[in-house]
């Protein structure tokens, strides 16, 4: 069987949405990172699955680098932001954030 | 020739925070690193206005490479946001020596922020885009964490980095969708690419997504949950950066996609397309924003809320793209500049009339301040004035202009603009509240007075900041043409 742009699509599409559910539903910060994650790779699977399809220049590869190495850059200032917020709180637990209400 | 001036805004603000980065490190006495980031910061924005204004710019659009564009959009908005970035940090050198939280990393983020920012407002690629706008959130995230001891600020940085990286997913597969469909990631193939006869509904998909993503960093309603938490949370140097520079990339950067990717028929459909739904947000911002802010007892929380307001009002002119174009965009480029010297002065004398342990953040704080330290309140005065749009500051040709543009669209946007001016009469409530707190109440028995600072920075920074709003209220003309060859330029 032929597999089609449709079906990477379609798998990404499944992973992303896996994501952001998980991130709206969990409350657990790392858990919520970890979510965010998960969307990123979605996207690298339909950038690269995409490159295949339009193989005149490598636009999807290159950009699948470039998610690479932001998520990492976004995950070093997201556990640093955690861990300052477990120095304080005793809990990465985003329900007990709320202090800055009106 | 002249491709120097291609870089050398960029390059000022890179090598900028790098030797700040070593001169914190080895510097033996505490070196005026406000100074050095102001006056990169300054210097770089005056080469690009220099370059607008003596013709140097490129006629016709350039590219650095092929993910940044070198045009003169790319220059005012230069002009903005180190506008902003330089007022946030002459603002900073006098608070963070104030309030006892002097360390060097906050100019360096502030540099690199805003040379994402400028980035973002540079980019021709979704590509660009996604690096440009993780580069300028990236430090701002960790500036509202600035005071790490802080439940408050970590906070808000929490929210405001956990909504802006699910925003930056979303956006980002936006972009893999449209990539998808058009086989190109630069904004004129893929507006080749749907003149090609795209798959329609991956394009309706990831330009839905884009949009939600970018609306999320303008702080739209219904995107604009962390806004106020963010802003309160962070410190007010870092508020004003993030409420000028950041929301002014992201304004640049939404421009540019909608003009150039998805300018087409199908796209700008009234029916389908994206004209209708940034006008509902535009209209749900603006009354949701000004509502909002009637209630809130936090100076800069009422700030936040106004500024998704403003985001609101921006949103009009962005909207009235789709029908009168370049004057559309030229009242957008205009608000923006006139929104961040106002919100610099605002949020600058805020900083002036609190002192160490005794900030002023709440109406009560202001109580009276006005007649007890009249210079003090001034420039805040002037600032909610031009934010309320009173003439003649700089907001009110902002809104003017903007309204004038969704009047010209006609159809709809003519009860948009309405909408616009009905809701700006609420604003002009809670800020004159303000006003007749500083000046008509007298401070509770007991309570610990608001004392101002002393501090050259930040008399610097609002002196600025003040002619500004009243050279822009004033003589809008210079300015306004600066914005409407950027304009032209765009949608030629």
């Amino acid at each position: 069987m032929e597999v089609g742009l449709g079906e990477y699509l379609a798998l990404a599409t499944i992973l992303f949405g896996t994501g952001a559910i998980g991130f709206l539903i969990r409350q657990n910060m790392l858990i919520q990172l970890m979510c965010i994650e998960l969307m990123l790779n979605s996207v690298n699977v339909a950038l690269v699955a995409t490159n295949r399809f339009y193989p005149d220049n490598h636009a999807g590869q290159i950009f699948s680098f470039f998610v690479i190495a932001v998520a990492a850059a976004e995950a070093a200032v997201g556990l640093a932001i955690v861990i300052a917020f477990y120095r304080l709180k005793k809990t990465v637990e985003t329900d007990e954030a709320d202090l800055l209400r009106h | 020739m002249s491709s120097w001036i291609h870089v050398a805004p960029l390059v000022l603000l890179v090598g900028g925070g790098l030797f700040i980065m070593l001169a914190d490190v080895f510097a033996k006495e505490r070196p005026e690193l406000a100074t050095v980031t102001s006056v990169a910061l300054g210097v770089s924005g005056c080469v690009s206005l220099a370059a607008l204004v003596s013709g140097v710019a490129p006629q016709t659009p350039a590219f650095l490479t092929s993910y940044l564009a070198v045009d003169k959009m790319a220059l005012f908005f230069d002009v903005v946001i180190c506008t902003g970035a330089a007022l946030s940090t002459l603002l900073a050198g006098g608070y963070l020596r104030e309030h006892g939280y002097e360390r060097g990393e906050f100019y360096v983020l502030t540099l690199f922020s805003a040379f994402g920012a400028m980035v973002l407002a540079r980019s021709v690629d979704l590509l660009s885009l996604f690096v440009g706008l993780e580069t300028m959130s990236l430090g701002v995230y960790a500036l509202v964490a600035f005071r790490r001891a802080s439940a408050r600020a970590v906070e808000g940085a929490m929210k405001y980095f956990l909504l802006g990286s699910f925003a930056a997913a979303i956006l980002l597969f936006g972009s893999a969708l449209l990539y998808a469909a058009t086989g190109h990631t630069d904004y004129a193939g893929i507006a080749e690419g749907i003149a090609a006869g795209a798959d329609p509904r991956l394009v309706l998909a990831g330009m839905l997504l884009v949009v939600v993503g970018l609306t999320f960093k303008v702080s739209a309603v219904p995107f604009h949950m962390w806004t106020p938490d963010a802003y309160e949370g962070a410190m007010t140097p870092a508020t004003t950066f993030m409420s000028v520079a950041v929301k002014a990339a992201a304004f640049a950067v939404f421009l540019r996609v909608l003009v150039v990717a998805f300018g087409d028929p199908m796209s700008m459909s009234e029916a389908s397309g994206w004209p209708p739904a940034l006008a509902a947000l535009a209209a749900l911002s603006m009354v949701y924003g000004n509502f909002a802010a009637v209630s809130q007892q936090n100076i800069k929380r009422m700030l936040a809320y106004s500024s998704i307001a403003h985001a609101g009002y921006v949103l009009v002119g962005v909207v009235a793209v789709f029908r009168v174009g370049d004057e559309a965009i030229s009242a957008v480029l205009f608000y923006l500049l006139a929104y961040t010297v106002s919100n610099a002065l605002a949020l600058g004398s805020l900083i002036l009339m609190g002192s160490k342990g005794r900030e002023a953040v709440s109406y009560d704080d202001l109580r009276g301040v006005g007649r007890r330290h009249p210079m003090a309140a001034l420039p805040f005065v002037i600032g909610v004035l031009s934010l309320m749009g009173f003439p003649p500051t700089a907001g009110f040709f902002g809104k003017y202009y903007v309204f004038n543009a969704a009047v010209h669209s006609g159809g709809g946007m003519v009860w948009l603009a309405l909408l616009g001016v009905l809701s700006s009469a609420v604003g002009a409530y809670y800020y004159l509240r303000v006003i007749v707190v500083m000046f008509m109440k007298e401070p509770e028995k007991g309570q610990v007075l608001a004392v101002p600072m002393r501090s050259g920075y930040v008399v610097t920074a609002l002196s600025i900041a003040g002619l500004a709003v009243m050279e822009l209220g004033l003589m809008p003309g210079w300015f306004l043409d600066l914005a409407v060859q950027a304009a032209q330029q765009l949608v030629a």
